[in-house]
């Protein structure tokens, strides 16, 4: 028992090493470099709605770092982000809003997280989260938890889980209040990415 | 007191009066307490919006991309490219940190605790969801559109703005106390289609026109902005509009001015004193006479007054060349005559006097016109005139004891006298026609009615303002409805009224926009108006058509489904303004003792419509800054007129007392007011605007002639051509101090120098014309 507890006090540095390995791998492996295409699912559960609400479209990501998250189902809903600041249009309802980022309150807020979650700018998030990583076979799992000294009381919780393969992607992010949001996320084959063009939906969200 | 001890005592206390002037005096550089009366409600109120209304303590901030230059190696290789909106949010919040800012936001986005405070509204929703509940109510309580409603409530939930509608939907599932504040919203989305995330709004703490203070932040925001800007490689611009730009370009120039007036003005006099005495040491000596007289009235004016405002002191350096009069009387007298300062100055003495009491009594009309910087310029005036007077008669003949005085000839004084001797004829003939030629042409007089003539011309600065303001949807700083009530109840209800006068004038093109005070603050009575039609429409029928609605949305029920009745207690204006709206609201409400008074702020509007469309409410009106100001012009010019006739009556009575005299007084005062009408006249020939300045430089000119023609007449030297030679220098003088006044670009200046010297001028070369050559004996 001594020997056993000895061997875990003598290799815990190497496993701290190992971690922080997984943790650089699965911070490269989520990181977006150029333009890319996902088709998601969402599951939002909201404290006001009476069963979790369900919608699915796509997501577009540009190399400049604009994110278009295009909704087809239930409704057509374009929500953006685009030289730092964030434009939503619902065609359905009419509603048309945009914003700096830096001044729109807590709505921008959750926008840049995801942003920076899709396109693995974990830099940007490290002031904000503590990083864990995870690998079980081919799964890995990458869980962001509020820095416990933050101000901001408002900050997710965020787990991000994938497959070796990296075709596949989950992102659920729980917010302070119990509500939660879960993507699921599969990228689309070149040949389909040109359906859609990241400028004319930006455009169409503008209004211009 | 013997002559060497006064000399000893005079310099011992003019440092001591020096230095305690210098301990006591408070110099103001706000334009507004020189410039605006506070005498009646109105001028009040426009002195109270120029000092702290919330609109003129705003700044307009343009940050634009700037021009890249050519030559890479003039940016940073290391700076990384930052858009503008990353730049613009950097700026606001480096702005906010300012000790003199209060906000900072951008303008196509309400701030932070503006949407904060729209959430705190959400409980009282059935008392503040329309102006026109009875009309309004029926859309808004339509059971067939709950469906919809609901619908819209569960999309606005998914949206970025989910946090914020799901804290009011909790107390209001209707979303009611939104609807009020619809317009707000419609503010900022026509904001964002006019801008690119480069217009910043700026609310500065200090008053507007509080240039010190300005100069200051203008500066802070210089740095702010360069330092950011340097970081991200210089590719931005900066521009800046709003009233404190202006006001601190107009201290700036008016610190110049009076610099350049005073020096001028001092060597002008120095140089004239010099070319008429040929004496450095009677120089020096007056100098130091004139300097403790304005030393003298400064300190009075500093021991009346709170402030002693920069133009005072401007327009006191030309005091320098009037007090210098007094002296130059003596010295001419001394060097023509051989007298001794002491026996000159014993002879001249009840003109001196005279003289001296005929100028304070025009300097103290000044103070009636109603211009408050003027008060300030009376009470200056009757000092160092006192001052230079008594310094004159009591010290100046100890000062000169040992200077040699050598008065020169001025050429063409002597035959200008005898020429007016030999065609007296001829020429009073002349002078009768003449009059009444220039009677004729009074009636042409155009008067200025527009007092942004008298303002510093800033051509350059308007047209940056103009280009500043393009990227902004306008709301006009100056011009605005005005709503007085005795108390509050009333006077929003009067706002109420007007809003919904205003609404229709917007749908009709008069007005672009509007800020009011609805929902912000509320009338009690437009509450219970509201809870009436609210709890009509809350029907079993309506909540059940609700819950459906919910259903349909897949809703909560439990959380949305119960609509409960409006709010008991109605939402207390005395709560409001004790929360932070007071903030939003501070530049629209003012509160008297038993009075308040709301401003409804306009966009671009057609002046003659909205003021038609506004008549027939109680307590409500246009109000203009620019009419007011207008009015006020008019009213000073009245005064100045009035304080005119009053100048020179009692002026001839003082004459009259002292002469016992009618024809002498009439004759003592014929030269000024006769130069007064010829002025007039050829004003009135040349289209010139005569505004209350020129009458009130006319004024000091009668004040400053009327001195001529005592001492003409008087002649107490017995000797009219040394009388006409001292008078000659003293006009000399008067010219360089008043001259140098010409050459200040704050157009008051020029406007005082052309009156008083052409007044002058005229009264002096009238004087021996109109008045018989007194005999020599």
């Amino acid at each position: 028992m001594k020997r056993g507890l000895c061997w875990l006090l003598a290799l815990w540095p190497l496993l701290g090493i190992a971690d922080e390995a997984v943790l650089t791998e699965l911070l490269a492996r989520i990181r977006q470099n150029g333009q890319a295409q996902f088709r998601y699912e969402e599951t939002r559960t909201l404290e006001l709605a009476a069963s979790p609400w369900h919608g699915e479209g796509y997501m577009l990501s540009a190399a400049d770092g604009s994110l278009v998250k295009l909704q087809l189902q239930p409704s057509r809903v374009i929500m953006a982000i685009a030289e730092q600041r964030m434009y939503y249009w619902d065609s359905a309802q009419n509603q048309r809003h945009s914003a700096p980022l830096g001044s729109a309150g807590p709505a921008a807020e959750q926008i840049t997280v995801f942003r920076s979650i899709l396109q693995g700018r974990s830099e940007e998030l490290q002031a904000t989260y503590d990083f864990a990583a995870e690998k079980q076979g081919k799964q890995w799992i990458l869980r962001l938890t509020p820095k416990p000294d933050l101000n901001d009381q408002d900050a997710p919780a965020i787990e991000i889980s994938g497959d070796e393969e990296d075709k596949q992607r989950r992102i659920l992010i729980r917010q302070a209040d119990g509500e939660s949001t879960e993507y699921r996320m599969v990228k689309t084959a070149e040949a389909l990415q040109q359906e859609y063009s990241i400028q004319r939906l930006l455009l169409e969200a503008m209004g211009e | 007191m013997s002559f060497v001890w006064r000399k000893r005592w005079f310099m011992l206390l003019f440092p001591l009066l020096l230095a305690v002037t210098f301990w006591q005096i408070r110099v103001e550089t706000d334009l507004n307490a020189f410039f605006t009366a506070t005498d009646d409600e109105d001028s009040r109120l426009l002195s109270g919006l120029l000092k702290s209304g919330e609109l003129s303590r705003r700044y307009l901030l343009v940050v634009e991309k700037a021009e890249q230059p050519s030559s890479a190696g003039e940016t940073s290789p290391s700076a990384s490219p930052v858009s503008l909106a990353v730049f613009s949010a950097r700026l606001v919040r480096q702005l906010a940190k300012l000790d003199d800012v209060e906000q900072a936001w951008s303008a196509d986005e309400p701030p932070r605790d503006w949407v904060d405070a729209v959430a705190s509204y959400a409980p009282y929703h059935a008392r503040i969801f329309s102006l026109n509940p009875e009309q309004d109510g029926r859309e808004l309580f339509d059971p067939a559109k709950l469906e919809a409603r609901a619908e819209a409530l569960k999309q606005a939930l998914l949206s970025p703005q989910g946090g914020f509608v799901k804290a009011i939907a909790k107390q209001d599932p209707l979303l009611l106390s939104l609807n009020g504040f619809k317009d707000l919203q419609g503010q900022f989305q026509q904001q964002s289609k006019l801008g690119n995330g480069g217009a910043l709004i700026l609310q500065s703490r200090p008053a507007a026109l509080d240039s010190e203070a300005h100069t200051r932040l203008q500066a802070a925001i210089r740095v702010s902005f360069d330092s950011l800007n340097a970081e991200s490689g210089g590719s931005f611009r900066l521009s800046m509009a709003g009233v404190p730009v202006f006001s601190v370009a107009a201290q700036s120039e008016i610190s110049q001015d009076v610099t350049l007036v005073s020096v001028v003005s001092s060597v002008a006099v120095a140089l004239v004193f010099i070319f008429l005495f040929h004496s450095f040491s009677a120089l020096h000596w007056v100098m130091m006479v004139q300097g403790a007289s304005f030393v003298i009235g400064t300190l009075a004016t500093a021991l009346a007054f709170e402030h002693v405002h920069s133009l005072t002191l401007a327009l006191g350096a030309s005091l320098i060349g009037i007090s210098s009069d007094y002296p130059i009387h003596v010295m001419v007298h001394c060097a023509k005559h051989r007298n001794t300062p002491l026996s000159a100055v014993r002879l001249l003495w009840p003109s001196l006097l005279m003289g001296g009491l005929t100028t304070v009594i025009g300097y103290g009309a000044l103070g009636f016109t109603g211009f408050p910087g003027f008060e300030q310029i009376a009470v200056f005036a009757l000092a160092s005139i006192a001052g230079s007077l008594g310094l004159t008669r009591w010290v100046l003949p100890a000062l000169l004891a040992h200077s040699s005085l050598h008065s020169a000839h001025l050429p063409g004084i002597a035959a200008w006298v005898d020429f007016c001797g030999r065609h007296r004829k001829m020429l009073l003939g002349l002078f009768a026609v003449s009059v009444v030629l220039a009677g004729l042409c009074l009636p042409q007089i155009r008067w200025m009615d527009d007092m942004q003539k008298l303002a510093v011309d800033m051509d350059l600065l308007k047209k940056q303002d103009a280009a500043v303001r393009s990227h902004f949807s306008s709301i006009e700083p100056g011009r605005f409805v005005l709503i007085q009530a005795d108390d509050m109840e009333t006077a929003l209800r009067r706002s109420e009224a007007a809003e919904r006068r205003l609404k229709a004038l917007k749908q009709a093109g008069v007005v672009s926009e509007y800020h009011g005070l609805f929902p912000w603050l509320v009338s009690e009575k437009l509450q219970a108006e509201n809870a009436g039609v609210y709890d009509q429409a809350l029907t079993p029928e309506f909540q059940n058509a609700w819950r459906e609605g919910l259903t349909k949305a897949d809703l909560s029920l439990d959380k949305l489904g119960r609509l409960l009745p409006a709010a008991a207690e109605p939402l207390r204006s005395a709560a409001v303004l004790d929360s932070p709206v007071r903030h939003i609201l501070s530049g629209q409400m003012m509160t008297g003792q038993n009075s308040v008074i709301l401003s409804l702020w306009l966009g671009e509007h057609d002046p003659d419509k909205l003021a038609e469309g506004l008549a027939g409410l109680e307590g409500t009106r246009y109000f203009s800054q620019k009419d007011q100001l207008d009015h006020l012009a008019g009213k000073y010019r009245d005064r100045s007129l009035v304080m005119l006739g009053i100048g020179i009556a009692v002026m001839a009575l003082f004459i009259w007392l002292q002469q016992r005299d009618m024809r002498k007084v009439l004759l003592t005062l014929l030269p000024s007011v006769a130069s007064v009408l010829f002025i007039f006249a050829t004003w009135a020939l040349m289209g010139e605007e005569v505004s209350f300045l020129h009458v009130i430089g006319l004024l000091l000119s009668v004040s400053l002639c009327v001195d001529y023609g005592i001492f003409f007449i008087d002649n107490r030297g017995k000797d009219a051509d040394v009388t006409y030679h001292a008078i000659a220098s003293s006009t000399l003088t008067t010219l360089a101090s008043f001259g140098a006044l010409g050459l200040g670009k704050t157009p008051t200046l020029p406007i005082l120098a052309l009156s008083v010297s052409l007044g002058v001028t005229l009264g002096f070369l009238l004087c021996p014309l109109l008045i018989q050559k007194p005999t020599n004996q």
